[in-house]
């Protein structure tokens, strides 16, 4: 998937990749950036596209997901990219529903998209990602951004630390290679990149955190930070990020902050994954 | 009213230390007889004779901890099914839960389940009523009209009660009125939102999970009130190691309480959870491998008074919904004595037999539990023999079971209430002289 996106980044695909392909964007949580990036993704390949406003769909009138799938499949939709609050959204939908379901984001639980893009971050950087030091910082409990990277990073083979409070990282997510830390000032110095995550107000009222500034103590990556980084370091945040709690403006100057690249890989991975998806099968059995 | 001879089977009864080859004669409804070649009696000539040669009889079984769904939720069971379902199940009576809509917390509604059971006639249906009025966790619920109404126990089932100054003056009032406090020990607070236990697989899932705390605070909480009032307490389907420790602390400082398992909770831990479907969600959830097999140790040592099932049953569309907004719980009572054995294949039978009847009958103060003479002629009949769970054949309107197409060892094949052969081989037989 990565060597397609990279193909993708160097030299744009024919806008045909999914001609006649319906793909409708099922989004059930407001989306600025990963909803824009499918939609460009989906132009650029070619789709025909459909997307279903939130708050619009029929599940929320007692249609069950069988029915929703059931429906846009006799319509000729091929493709669902959905993002939903609760976690495992997509796994039910795909359930019933003969076609391809992409999960642009489910509750708690995965973010692979987001994942693909870091992953394609990291390599352009690093080359390879086997052995490449990676710190995930902030609420990683709550984070399907960090449960997915961790997926891939072990998958192939970086080595990974996360970094939080207990009350946002448990103990028990530790596990072969993976490592819980909790001191962000001593990790610093030995991270080859650091993944921030946002931190939300809505953690407060239920006591799970005392405050944002009581975090941003101990994980606010500002300019004192910034100078414990190894020289090659790079930093990355999957958006939105909130200035002033999980960093201060300094890292936008800092010269290895990597948000725009992220970004800019996020559509010609979600090109990759359309094509893969829809023609890889296909195409790969008949080589030309 | 007609006689049955029960020849030829190992008639066990832990209430009398009885585990021998008899006859039972029941006659009238009632254990007539108990002894050796009763069939060779002038008094047993005319008998509908039942061989049980190769078969265990016991005292009939009761589940203490069921759910029929009326009055307000015909559509997940009846009071008719799920008696139905009793029967198929090997159990003689129930005990049901007042989480219904309206709660069963009034005089009337209690005598309106006990009617509903008599047109069922099946298995004895024994309601159990509100603790707090709506089971708001409010106001209590009139403990003594509802014991003359016919309430075994009271319990807001489904929830704790919240405040526990309101538990406490429940507990202080009721005192001295027959039935047990029934607890379903969860912190609300706790509990959250969860959809399953905490754990290395709720972290995987990015699933809201339920921590043993929930639990294991709320069952120290009762426990403790129920020392602090002298009223007697009943834990319900303790699911965490922590809770059989603090039951053994109870028993150590004379705390009259009692407590029961359910056959889910000793057979599957929360790796069952896969495909974020609501198969496996239930309240308490599904625990880590550790608290099942502390459960099972928990049984073979006695900490564990009572087999419950908590029946829950619930339609398969309800069951199909995202896992946020489906209902917990399964339907047990046709999976219960299969799933009891294969959880504790070596557990002594007069054990197995004192948890599923002996003790449930003390506890609830119900008649039946043994096979004294004079005692009521309930009695289930069991043998060693392999069969398949199929939900669909299931009886219960309620075909939500995580243990269909699980292959167990040991079955009902007999259930017989007041003398009347209700269930043989798992076909309800309906006795037209009841």
């Amino acid at each position: 998937m990565l060597a397609r996106a990279t193909r993708f980044a160097a030299t744009p695909p024919p806008r045909d990749l999914l001609r006649d392909v319906c793909v409708v964007n099922l989004f059930f949580e407001a989306s600025t950036r990963t909803y824009t990036s499918f939609a460009l993704a989906e132009q650029r390949v070619g789709a025909d596209i459909v997307a279903l406003p939130p708050g619009s769909s029929s599940l929320g009138k007692g249609e069950t997901i069988a029915d929703t799938a059931l429906t846009l499949a006799a319509m000729g939709v091929r493709v669902i990219v959905t993002r939903h609050p609760e976690s495992g959204f997509p796994y039910r939908l795909a359930e019933s529903f003969e076609g391809h379901v992409i999960n642009a984001g489910d509750g708690r639980h995965a973010h692979p998209t987001q994942a693909l893009l870091d992953l394609l971050t990291l390599q352009k950087e690093f080359g390879e990602i086997a052995g490449v030091r990676v710190a995930l910082v902030g609420d990683i409990l709550h984070s399907r951004v960090a449960r997915s990277n961790v997926i891939g990073l072990r998958a192939l083979g970086a080595d990974i630390t996360l970094v939080g409070p207990q009350t946002l990282l448990p103990d028990a997510m530790a596990r072969d290679g993976v490592r819980i830390a909790r001191d962000l000032d001593a990790v610093l110095p030995h991270v080859d990149a650091l993944m921030l995550l946002r931190i939300q107000h809505e953690r407060i009222a239920p006591g799970v955190l005392p405050s944002l500034d009581d975090y941003a103590r101990n994980y606010r990556l500002d300019a004192r930070r910034l100078a414990l980084l190894g020289r090659n370091a790079i930093v990355m945040h999957p958006g939105p990020y909130a200035r002033g709690i999980e960093l201060t403006e300094d890292v936008f100057a800092y010269p290895g902050w990597r948000y725009a690249q992220q970004v800019a890989h996020g559509v010609f991975v979600r090109m990759a994954v359309l094509d893969f998806l829809v023609n890889a099968s296909t195409r790969d059995a008949n080589p030309a | 009213m007609s006689a049955l001879l029960i020849r030829g089977g190992r008639v066990i009864d832990p209430a009398q230390n009885l585990d021998a080859l008899r006859d039972v004669l029941l006659r009238d409804g009632l254990v007539a007889a108990v002894g050796e070649r009763l069939g060779d009696t002038d008094a047993a000539r005319e008998c509908t004779v039942y061989d049980a040669t190769n078969a265990i009889v016991a005292p009939g079984f009761i589940d203490m901890h069921v759910h029929l769904r009326e009055p307000g939720h015909a559509h997940k069971e009846t009071v008719a099914t799920g008696s139905a379902a009793a029967v198929a199940g090997g159990f003689t009576a129930v005990a049901c839960m007042p989480n219904t809509e309206p709660a069963v917390d009034s005089p009337a509604l209690v005598a309106e389940v006990r009617r509903l059971a008599q047109a069922a006639g099946l298995a004895r249906v024994y309601p159990i009523a509100a603790l707090t009025r709506a089971r708001a966790g409010a106001e209590l619920a009139p403990y003594w009209q509802l014991h003359d109404a016919g309430a075994v126990a009271f319990s807001d089932d489904g929830a704790a009660v919240r405040n526990p100054r309101v538990l406490r003056h429940a507990a202080l009032y009721a005192r001295d009125v027959p039935g047990v406090f029934i607890s379903h020990c969860e912190d609300v607070e706790l509990r959250d939102d969860a959809v399953m236990n905490e754990g290395v697989r709720s972290f995987e899932l990015g699933l809201a999970g339920a921590p043993d705390l929930a639990e294991d605070l709320n069952v120290a909480r009762d426990l403790l009130i129920a020392g602090d009032t002298g009223k007697r307490f009943h834990i319900a389907h303790l699911s965490t190691a922590m809770s059989v420790e603090l039951m053994r602390f109870a028993r150590a400082h004379d705390i009259a309480a009692t407590c029961e398992v359910t056959p889910h909770h000793l057979l599957l831990d929360d790796a069952r959870f896969e495909r974020f479907r609501a198969d496996a969600k239930v309240n308490p959830p599904l625990r880590a491998a550790a608290d099942v097999r502390a459960l099972r140790d928990a049984v073979r040592d006695g900490s564990i008074d009572v087999f419950a099932t908590d029946h829950a049953p619930h339609t398969a569309q309800e069951k199909a919904r995202l896992l946020s907004e489906a209902p917990p719980g399964f339907s047990g009572l046709e999976i219960a004595v299969g799933a009891y054995a294969h959880a504790l294949p070596d557990l002594p039978l007069s054990r197995f037999i004192a948890l599923l009847s002996t003790n449930p009958a003390r506890i609830l103060g119900v008649p039946g539990g043994t096979l004294a003479l004079g005692a009521p002629a309930d009695i289930t009949i069991f043998a060693e023999r392999p069969w398949r769970v199929d939900a669909a054949a299931f009886h219960s309107l309620g075909k939500n079971t995580p243990f269909d197409g699980a292959d167990f060892q040991r079955r009902p094949i007999a259930t017989i209430v007041a003398g009347a052969l209700l269930m043989k081989d798992g076909t309800i037989v309906r006795d037209v002289s009841r």
